[in-house]
């Protein structure tokens, strides 16, 4: 029944087991494999050993070629990371006659102490014997040409060339570009590491390591036969190593110099900035130029880093190592006004004309908060407010608002989460809220708290690419983009793999005329007479920004010390976000100078203002005349104008 | 009846047989994604699209085994005609893909696979109603050599040399079974010989003859023919009696070998597994076979007995030769090692195979 064709049709006359002869069939199959067991036996037994070893006068070595690690370029395919060939000295432990005479002669032509050779390479035993121990990776000329010369007197010295990382400009963008060194066992066994081996060279940290797979490139090698002394006669087999893939990033290379060179302190006397600047283009995320400051020489870690110099570098208390602009977590300060503004307007607590006047302080219950300005601004609108970042319209503001829909409108611009750059070791930030408080200090939220953090202080905390997300929301008309630090992938030759395509997150987060209202008071932060960011400015180009100087620690501790007095590490953080033009946002930088013992708008905006100072001289000729920038944006003072270009 | 037939089904499926394809399915499989993790060209797609082709191999073998495989012998001509027609389709429009013109579908499918099958079952089908004990004379051969003769000839019109040998092996598989006297072996030997020379000489390509001479003497070009063949043995005896371990073998992961996740699978096998595994998958591969002739003997008819012999046939010599060439043992000629290498239609036509085989199996002479 179940059978589709029915047993009808088909010759139920079954003629029993067959009386075939099954045997000569048997026999052959047997012997077949037979035969082959005792080829395999002959191959990997009799004769492996000698292909493995050297048993007898000429045995097979396999030389691995290491592939170039793929370049990184800059937008406009400037070279920033390349591959040089380089020497190296191996010892093969099994190979090495005499060893003490071997490792004096070493020692001499290395400059290094005989018994430290000897340590290093120690007795292994087993397959170990075979294992190369490097003595170098990188030899300067001299000891390459004097090892190459004695090459046949010192059998088990294997002299090799392999490329090596070469960081052109040496420390810029060290903590974006990020680190590589050997494989270690943990990452071996992952599974993001199949087919790697042992002694492998891999992306650590940063973009090195987000690209891995990219930029490793494929080794080869060659099988030589070479006799008893390791002279090579013959070679049977080689593979051409395929370099790694090129890797164009978003970064330009004149802003990211620009960038670095902000953190240069002007006084000879002083020391450097430390701190993070971002520089993104806010329609796509396009992350064109970040720095952390201190930076260290990525060359360092070309040749694989020595224990010392990476000890020194990871414990530095200055920590040159983190990437400050994605890891660094900071109090946003008074840059976070913008976005309690927007919060304000889009709830309809206040608009453009609800005014508050501020006499220099704020009282809340029987605690009073100051506003920066101990004189007080006067009466005030938002865009005033903003102007002259005046504490005390943040304070009513937000004590209307509440600390839940501050956290709302904050997460809006993409505060309190990762970005998602396509970088490891992102810090999340954090948006309080009582929920929070709760939860991890199992305390209940005071109101007061609602007050700090209405003008970025209190728990709050952002790094310095949520902020530049946060700002380019405000400069592109309410999209949250992902920050993109990749533009494309190439093969080592140029033709393209992949491009990235620009990621948005978020769509409209907050309607298009609030913002247009944001603009307009962070237009006059830098632009107005009064405003706290003037030290942006750049001729011909209307910027929008926002300073802010945020406390490290409580007043009390420094209240009443001289500025020079106040120890380096109490001192406040100076915050400086801009974007420009206003017509049409191109440009969102944000600059954060740690401990600066000065305000944003005396520190980091002139940071700020060297970055775009340099774009915009970079696409000179396209940027409007300054009489017409003027005229086109401020026809009289302060006074509120509908946009009349507004934002794209 | 109806019942008996549905009970015998289930009870007599061949556990046996499919627990040892399954082993040396999922032991071929972790080789390939070791001989594709070295990066070859394709590299990132070829275990995915392996357990694809192994996934549709299973609904084939599925379908084939649920058949009564006495309606492959009613159908046995057709089916041959029609392995035949695609052979001669393949012929007229195929194009020319690595010297031959073996495939169809832009090199997607290998017709010359099937025809294997198609004409081991045309054989039984003649073989089941002109028993082979019964054949004593060589011109009762004829037929059945003509049978294997078209398909053969077609092969090498297609300039495919290892299928055309392979298949002439397949064919040959069953004529240990008759009963044709010693000097008609002979016979057949010599004119075996005059037409491989004959085929050697005009059948072949430069590049073919180059492979068999250089086999016959590695000296002669070291970096093309010589080359895979010395390649492949250091790949082996770097093996040892451990093996490297797999992903581990410097061969393997440098590819100097570029078939090794096709024809040469067996090579990273070796390296990686060393003696004990390579020897051990061997031992298992040769216990399918045997396994497979111990179900012609259980046949209860002599199409069955016919079928399951040439059946064997169809994947004993492809890893016959396949593993010789790898050893050094033979020449250089693109034979896949069933259920290891990498390439759809020689799984599917394993897989086929398999599935007639356990479908003679439970369908076999109870007593």
């Amino acid at each position: 029944m179940n059978d589709p064709f029915g047993d009808a049709r088909l010759s139920n006359t079954s003629d029993g087991p067959s009386a075939l002869r099954m045997w000569p069939m048997a026999a052959i199959v047997v012997a077949i494999f037979v035969i082959f067991i005792v080829r395999l036996f002959q191959l990997q037994i009799l004769e492996g050993e000698d292909l493995a070893s050297r048993s007898q006068a000429n045995y097979v070595r396999t030389v691995r070629l290491e592939a170039q690690r793929g370049a990184i370029v800059d937008r406009e395919e400037r070279t920033i990371a390349a591959s040089r060939p380089a020497y190296g000295v191996d010892i093969i432990p099994h190979e090495i006659r005499n060893p003490w005479r071997m490792y004096s002669v070493l020692g001499s032509i290395l400059g290094r102490d005989p018994t430290e050779i000897a340590d290093k390479v120690g007795q292994p035993t087993g397959r170990g014997r075979f294992k190369p121990v490097s003595l170098s990776k990188d030899l300067p000329l001299v000891e390459r040409a004097q090892l190459a010369g004695h090459r046949y007197a010192m059998p088990g010295v294997e002299l090799y060339r392999k490329p090596l990382r070469d960081y052109v400009y040496r420390s810029m963008g060290s903590q974006l570009l990020g680190t590589i060194g050997e494989i270690d066992a943990r990452e071996l066994e992952a599974d993001t590491f199949t087919n790697y081996r042992s002694g492998e060279t891999i992306g650590k940290t940063g973009v090195e390591a987000a690209n891995e797979r990219h930029l490793r490139g494929q080794a080869g090698g060659v099988n030589l036969v070479v006799d008893v002394a390791g002279r090579e006669i013959d070679e049977i087999a080689r593979r051409e190593p395929t370099p790694g893939g090129r890797l164009v990033l978003a970064m330009d290379l004149d802003l990211q110099q620009a960038a670095e060179a902000a953190f240069i302190s002007d006084d000879p006397e002083q020391p450097n900035r430390m701190g993070a600047l971002v520089a993104l283009d806010p329609w796509n995320g396009d992350v064109l130029a970040m720095v952390s400051a201190p930076s260290y020489d990525a060359n360092a870690f070309a040749g694989g880093i020595d224990r010392k110099a990476w000890n020194a570098l990871n414990s530095d208390p200055l920590r040159p190592l983190r990437n400050r602009a994605i890891a660094g977590v900071y109090p946003p300060g008074s840059t976070y006004k913008a976005v309690v503004a927007a919060a304000g307007l889009a709830e309809g607590v206040i608009d453009g004309t609800t005014e508050v006047t501020c006499l220099g302080h704020f009282r809340l219950g029987r605690r009073v908060y100051r506003c920066w300005k101990r004189g007080g601004h006067g009466t005030v609108d938002l865009e005033g407010a903003l102007a002259g970042s005046c504490d005390v319209y943040f304070y009513e503001l937000g004590k209307v608002l509440g600390v839940e829909t501050l956290a709302r409108y904050a997460r809006l611009f993409g505060l309190g989460s990762r970005t998602g750059v396509a970088i490891r070791g992102e810090a999340g930030g954090l948006v309080p809220t009582p929920e929070w408080k709760m939860r991890t200090r199992g305390e209940r939220w005071i109101d007061g708290e609602t007050i700090s953090l209405s003008i970025g202080q209190g728990a709050n905390l952002t790094t310095p690419i949520q902020l530049a997300v946060a700002y380019a929301v405000i400069a592109n008309g309410g999209q949250v983009v992902e920050p993109r630090v990749v533009l494309r992938r190439e093969t080592w030759d140029g033709e393209v793999i992949e491009e990235v395509s620009p990621v948005v997150r978020a769509e409209n987060v907050i309607a298009r005329p609030i913002l247009e209202m944001v603009t307009q008071g962070l237009t006059s932060v830098v632009m107005a007479p009064g405003g706290t960011g003037r030290r942006a400015q750049v001729p011909g180009i209307t910027v929008a920004g926002k300073s802010g100087t945020t406390q490290v620690v409580s007043l009390d501790l420094v209240e009443g010390m001289e500025p020079e007095d106040i120890p380096v590490r109490y001192r406040d953080h100076a915050l400086f976000a801009a974007f420009a033009p206003v017509e049409s946002p191109e440009i969102v930088v944000v600059a954060i100078a740690e401990h600066a013992g000065g305000g944003g708008g005396a520190v980091a905006a002139p940071m700020v203002q060297k970055v775009l100072a340099r774009y915009f001289q970079k696409r000179e000729g396209q940027v409007p005349s300054q009489l017409a920038a003027l005229e086109l944006r401020f026809p009289s003072s302060l006074a509120i104008e509908p946009m009349s270009g507004g934002i794209r | 009846m109806e019942l008996k037939v549905e009970r015998k089904r289930g009870q007599h499926f061949d556990w046996m047989l499919a627990g040892i394809v399954i082993a040396l399915t999922a032991m071929g499989l972790t080789n390939l994604v070791s001989a594709a993790a070295s990066g070859v060209e394709g590299g990132s797609d070829i275990v995915g699209r392996q357990m694809s082709v192994l996934g549709l191999g299973a609904i084939v073998a599925g379908i084939v085994l649920v058949i009564d495989y006495r309606h492959y012998d009613r159908f046995a001509y057709v089916i041959y005609a029609g392995s035949i027609a695609l052979l001669l389709l393949t012929l007229a429009i195929a194009e020319e893909t690595r010297g031959a013109r073996a495939w169809l579908f832009s090199g997607r499918f290998q017709p010359s696979e099937f025809a294997k099958i198609g004409m081991v079952l045309a054989l039984a089908h003649y073989f089941g109603r002109n028993p082979p004990s019964g054949i004593r004379r060589i011109r009762d051969l004829i037929v059945p050599g003509l049978f294997v003769a078209l398909p053969v000839g077609l092969i090498v019109a297609q300039k495919d040399l290892g299928v055309a040998v392979l298949t002439l092996l397949i064919g040959s598989t069953l004529l240990p079974l008759v009963n044709v006297p010693l000097r008609a072996w002979i016979g057949i030997a010599v004119v075996g010989a005059a037409g491989f020379a004959a085929l050697f000489q005009y059948g072949l390509k430069g590049y073919q003859q180059e492979r068999i001479l250089g086999f016959l003497d590695p000296s002669r070009d070291p970096l093309s023919s010589g080359y895979q063949q010395m390649q492949s043995k250091i790949a082996v005896g770097s093996g040892g009696l451990f093996g490297t371990g797999w992903q581990e073998g410097t061969q393997t992961q440098l590819r100097f070998l570029p078939t090794q996740h096709t024809d040469f699978a067996f090579s990273v096998l070796a390296e990686e597994w060393g003696f004990l595994g390579s020897a051990l998958v061997l031992a298992v591969y040769a216990m399918m076979l045997l396994w497979g002739l111990l179900i012609a003997r259980n046949s209860k008819d002599t199409f069955g007995a016919a079928l399951a012999i040439g059946l064997v046939g169809t994947l004993l010599w492809p890893a016959a030769i396949n593993v010789a060439m790898v050893l050094g043992l033979a020449p250089v000629i693109g034979v896949p090692l069933p259920l290891f290498s990498y390439g759809g239609s020689a799984l599917l036509s394993a897989a086929i195979s398999i599935g007639l085989l356990l479908n003679i199996s439970m369908r076999r002479y109870v007593f």
